[in-house]
C-alpha cells in the first residue's frame, strides 16, 4: 500500500485564475526517498503543503497511510512530520522547550525522547547551544532544530521543503545520511529540491512537476530511458521543463 | 552658483528625495493599502468586513452626537465666565496626554521590533533617515488616534462660536503639529534608554522596566494635572473660586500649566490670524520644529547603537550533563497542557504581548486607585474624591447596585486587554506548527481559552482587591460581584477569540501589529461593549419587574451561565471548522 497517496488532486489560487497544481498523480511507497523537483513556482510548495494539511485541494483527495488528510486529518499528522522552507519557528522559546512541545503534542515517551533528542543534538552540533532562546539561534542552527523536532517522533513519514538550503556542508552532509538511515527502516521521506545532485544519488525515485503538472516520475534509469539517453539528472530536467 | 554650491543642492535634493521614498515605503507597509485592495479587490477575500464596518460606524454615530452635545453644553456653561477656550485645551491636553502614553508603545516597537529594520539598516540611508521614516509613521497613527478627541471639540467649538477662516487654518496647522512635541519627547527618553539597555544582555527586563516607569512618569503627570484641574478644591474660599472664574482663560492657564504646549496650541486656534493667535501658532511650530531637529541630530548619535544588536541575543555555551537532560526533557504533558505551556511562555517572553496583556489588567485598577486616592489627599480636588463619594453614596444606597457595579469594574479590568483577541493572530507566521501538529484544532482553542481566560481571572482579582480597599466593599457582595465577573469573562473571551479567528492577522512583522493594531482587538472590544450594553439593558427590565435583588442576581447569574457555556461551545466548534480553512 502506498504511503503517500495524491489522487487528481488540483488547487488553484485567485478564485480559479491561477492553476498552481493540475490533476496530480502520485504514489510513494514504504521505505522510499522520493525527490520532488519542479523550476520556481511550478507547484512544489503547494503540493507539499496540501499532503501535510497545510492547504486543502480544490478537487482530489490526499492520503497519507491509508488516512485521508481531509477527513482523518489528526491520524494523518500523528504519522507525518514536516519541515518548511524557512524555518519559522517560535523564537522566545528555547531550543530544549520547543523540542519538548513537539515530544507533547505527538506523545513521545520519555525513554525515546531522551535518546532521540541527544543523538540529534550531537550530530547537529546543538547540544551546547539547546537551553539557549532560538532567536539567538542562526539560520542554519534553526533549521537543524526544526529538523531535530521532525525526527523526535519517529514519524513514519517526514515531508521536507528544500531541507538543504542553509545548511553548512558538514550539516548537508549529515542530512543525507539520516535520510537514508530513516528509510532504512522502512519509513518514508519526501522532499522537494533545487539540487540535482542530491536527488540523483540519494532518491530512488524523482518527479518533476512543471506548471503543476506531473511531467515526469520514476527511477533514475526510468528518467534516462524516458529520455532515450544517458543524460544526467540535470540535462533530463532542464529539457523536460524547457518545453 | 559654484559647483561645490551645486553639488551640494543636488546632494540636499537627492536626500530629500531618499527620504520620502523611504518614509512612502514604510507608509505603505504599514497601512498595508496594496494588501488590502489586492484582498478586497482581486482575491475577492474580507469583503464581509465592509458591511461590519459600516455597522460599527453606524453604532458609533449616536456616542458621537452625544459627545457633541455634552461639548455643546460645556462650552455654553463656560462661556459666560470667559472660559470657554478650557474645552478647546482640555482636548489639546487630553490628545497630547494620549499620544504621550501611547507613544511610549508605538515608539518602541517601531523604532526597535519592527522586523524591516534589518533590510533598511543595510540601505545606504542616514540613521535620521531610518528614525524619521518609523517617527511619521506613529505620526499617522496618531492622527488617526486622536481624531476622535480633538476632531469633536474643536469643531463644536468652531461651529458655537462661529469663528473665522483664521480659527480654521490655525486648526489645521496645529492639528498637524499636535503630535510632534509629544512624540519627540517620548522618542528622546526612549532611545536613550535603549541606547542604556544595549549594553546589557538582560535587553527584555530592561525594556519592560524601562517601559513601565516611562508609563508611571506619564501617569503621575496626568494625575498631576487632575490636582490642579480644579480652582483650588473644597477648601477653597468663595472668594478665591471667585476671582479664579473671573480672570479670563485662567482655567486653560491652569488646565495647560504643566504642559504648555497645549495652551499654546489652544490659544493659536482660538486667535486665528490675531497677533496672539499668530504669536502662539509661531510658539507650537517653532518648538516642534526644535524638538524635531533634535531628534534628528539624537538620531545620529545614538540610534543605531541602541538598535544595532538588539535582536541577537547570545547565550552562554553549555553542553547539560544527562542528568540535567533527563531533568529537563518533560515525561509527557497532555497536548492541552503543552499549547497552554507554549502560549504562556511566549506571551510573558514578548516584551509587546506582556506590556499590552498581564500588565494592563494589572496596571487598569491600580490607576483606579491612584485617581481615587490621589484626589482625596490634601489639598486635592481633583475628580479621585468626588468619585469615591459619588461611587460610595451610589453603592451604600441597594446592595443590588453594589453588587452590579462592583462586577462591571472587574469585568471591564478583566477583559478590556487584547489577550483573547489576539490568541490566533499573535502566533503569526509560527501558525503553520498548529496546523501540522496532531493536535484537534478545538483543544488547540480550549488551550488558549484557559491562556486568556486565567489573565482575565487575574484582573477580576486585582480589581477585586482595588474594590476591597477603595470602596470597601462587604465580603459578600464582592464574592457575589466576582463570580458574575467570571461568568461574563468566560462569554467575553470566547467572543474576542472567535473574532480574532475569523480573521486572523499573521503576516506581522512587527508583534505590536499583531495586538495593539491589530482591528480584531479594536472590533472585539466593540463586541464587549455591545454585550455590557445589552446586559445592562437586561437588568434595568429585570429591576422593573420588582423581582427581589437576590432573584434578579440569580436570574442575571443563570443567563450568563448559559451564554458562557454556549458561547464556549461555539468557540470550540468554530475552531475545528477554521484552522483548516487559514493560510499559513
Amino acid at each position: 500500500m502506498p504511503v503517500i497517496e495524491l489522487t487528481n488532486v488540483s488547487k488553484s489560487y485567485n478564485r480559479g485564475k491561477v492553476k498552481a497544481v493540475d490533476d496530480l498523480n502520485l504514489t510513494v511507497k514504504p521505505g522510499e526517498i522520493f525527490g520532488f523537483l519542479g523550476p520556481n513556482g511550478a507547484g512544489k510548495t503547494t503540493t507539499i503543503k496540501m499532503i501535510v494539511g497545510l492547504l486543502r485541494p480544490d478537487v482530489g483527495r490526499v492520503a497519507v497511510d491509508g488516512f485521508d488528510v481531509a477527513k482523518d486529518p489528526l491520524k494523518a499528522k500523528q504519522v507525518t512530520t514536516y519541515v518548511p522552507d524557512s524555518p519559522a519557528v517560535y523564537e522566545r522559546l528555547t531550543g530544549l522547550e520547543y523540542l519538548n512541545f513537539i515530544g507533547d503534542v505527538y506523545g513521545v515517551p520519555k525513554a525515546e525522547r531522551l535518546e532521540r533528542i541527544g543523538k540529534w543534538l550531537d550530530v547537529f552540533e546543538l547540544a551546547s547551544v539547546v537551553t539557549n532562546p532560538i532567536q539567538s539561534y542562526s539560520h542554519g542552527m534553526k533549521q537543524k532544530i526544526v529538523v531535530t523536532a521532525a525526527l523526535l517522533p519517529g514519524p513514519r513519514v517526514m515531508i521536507l521543503d528544500e531541507p538543504l538550503v542553509g545548511l553548512d556542508p558538514r550539516a548537508a552532509h549529515q542530512l543525507k545520511e539520516m535520510f537514508r538511515e530513516h528509510c532504512d527502516e522502512g519509513k518514508t521521506l519526501f522532499f522537494s529540491t533545487h539540487v540535482m545532485e542530491v536527488a540523483e544519488k540519494l532518491c530512488d525515485r524523482i518527479g518533476i512537476i512543471h506548471k503543476g503538472r506531473l511531467i515526469a516520475c520514476g527511477t533514475m534509469d526510468e528518467l534516462q530511458a524516458l529520455d532515450r539517453t544517458e543524460h544526467s539528472l540535470e540535462e533530463i530536467f532542464l529539457e523536460l521543463t524547457d518545453k | 552658483m559654484s559647483a561645490a554650491a551645486r553639488n551640494d543642492a543636488v546632494g540636499a535634493r537627492g536626500r530629500l528625495g531618499r527620504l520620502l521614498a523611504v518614509i512612502r515605503a514604510g507608509l505603505r507597509s504599514n497601512f498595508g493599502l496594496a494588501v488590502l485592495k489586492h484582498r478586497l479587490f482581486k482575491e475577492k477575500k474580507d469583503r464581509w468586513l465592509v458591511p461590519l464596518f459600516a455597522l460599527a460606524a453606524a453604532g458609533v454615530l449616536p456616542t458621537l452626537y452625544g459627545i457633541v452635545l455634552l461639548i455643546q453644553s460645556a462650552y455654553l456653561l463656560l462661556k459666560p465666565m470667559g472660559q470657554e477656550r478650557a474645552l478647546l485645551g482640555a482636548g489639546f491636553l487630553a490628545a497630547q496626554l494620549l499620544i504621550l502614553l501611547l507613544g511610549i508603545y508605538y515608539v518602541i516597537s517601531a523604532f526597535y521590533f519592527s522586523r524591516d529594520l534589518e533590510t533598511l539598516i543595510p540601505l545606504p540611508l542616514r540613521p535620521s533617515e531610518v528614525m524619521l521614516s518609523k517617527f511619521t509613521i506613529i505620526m499617522v497613527n496618531e492622527y488617526l488616534t486622536v481624531a476622535a478627541i480633538v476632531l469633536p471639540v474643536v469643531i463644536t467649538y468652531g461651529v458655537m462660536a462661529k469663528e473665522g477662516v483664521g480659527f480654521w487654518v490655525n486648526a489645521v496647522l496645529v492639528y498637524a503639529a499636535l503630535p510632534i512635541v509629544p512624540l519627540a519627547v517620548v522618542s528622546v527618553l526612549v532611545v536613550a534608554m535603549m541606547r542604556f539597555i544595549n549594553v546589557s544582555r538582560k535587553k527584555d527586563v530592561l525594556i519592560l522596566v524601562g517601559s513601565i516607569l516611562l508609563i508611571a512618569l506619564v501617569l503621575a503627570l496626568q494625575i498631576g494635572f487632575g490636582r490642579t484641574a480644579g480652582p483650588g478644591g473644597p477648601e477653597a474660599s468663595a472668594k478665591a473660586v471667585a476671582a479664579y472664574f473671573t480672570s479670563p482663560d485662567s482655567l486653560l492657564n491652569r488646565i495647560g500649566s504643566k504642559f504648555p504646549p497645549s495652551v499654546w496650541a489652544t490659544k493659536a486656534v482660538a486667535g486665528g490670524f490675531s497677533g496672539a493667535g499668530l504669536a502662539n501658532l509661531a510658539l507650537l511650530l517653532g518648538s516642534s520644529l526644535a524638538l524635531f531637529a533634535g531628534i534628528v541630530v539624537l538620531a545620529e548619535k545614538l540610534f543605531y547603537r541602541g538598535l544595532v544588536g538588539l535582536g541577537e541575543t547570545t547565550g552562554k555555551k553549555r553542553r547539560l550533563t544527562s542528568d540535567e537532560m533527563s531533568r529537563r526533557v518533560s515525561s509527557g504533558r497532555r497536548a492541552v497542557a503543552a499549547v497552554f505551556t507554549r502560549e504562556w511562555r511566549i506571551m510573558n517572553r514578548t516584551p509587546i504581548f506582556l506590556l499590552n496583556g498581564v500588565l494592563v489588567v494589572i496596571i487598569v485598577p491600580v490607576i483606579f486607585v491612584l485617581m481615587a486616592t490621589m484626589g482625596s489627599g490634601k489639598g486635592g480636588s481633583g475628580g479621585g474624591s468626588d468619585l469615591t463619594s459619588i461611587l460610595e453614596t451610589m453603592t451604600s444606597s441597594n446592595p443590588l447596585f453594589v453588587i452590579l457595579a462592583a462586577a462591571l469594574f472587574m469585568t471591564l479590568c478583566g477583559s478590556l486587554n487584547g489577550t483573547s483577541s489576539s490568541t490566533f493572530s499573535r502566533e503569526g507566521v509560527q501558525f503553520w506548527i498548529s496546523r501540522v501538529i496532531p493536535v484537534a484544532p478545538r483543544e488547540q482553542a480550549a488551550a488558549k481559552f484557559l491562556h486568556s481566560y486565567l489573565i482575565s481571572m487575574l484582573g477580576v482579582v486585582t480589581a477585586s482587591v482595588v474594590a476591597a480597599i477603595v470602596l470597601h466593599l462587604k465580603a459578600v457582595h464582592l464574592a457575589a460581584a466576582a463570580v458574575l465577573a467570571l461568568m461574563m469573562g468566560v462569554l467575553l473571551t470566547a467572543v474576542g477569540m472567535i473574532i480574532d479567528l475569523a480573521r486572523p492577522l499573521l503576516d506581522w512583522t512587527n508583534p505590536q501589529k499583531a495586538i495593539k493594531q491589530n482591528l480584531n482587538v479594536l472590533l472585539a472590544m466593540l463586541a464587549d461593549i455591545g454585550i455590557l450594553t445589552a446586559a445592562f439593558f437586561a437588568v434595568k427590565g429585570l429591576v422593573r419587574t420588582k423581582l427581589a435583588p437576590n432573584a434578579v442576581l440569580a436570574v442575571l447569574f443563570l443567563g450568563l451561565a448559559a451564554l458562557a457555556g454556549l458561547s464556549y461551545r461555539l468557540l470550540l466548534r468554530f475552531a475545528d471548522k477554521r484552522y483548516p480553512e487559514i493560510d499559513s
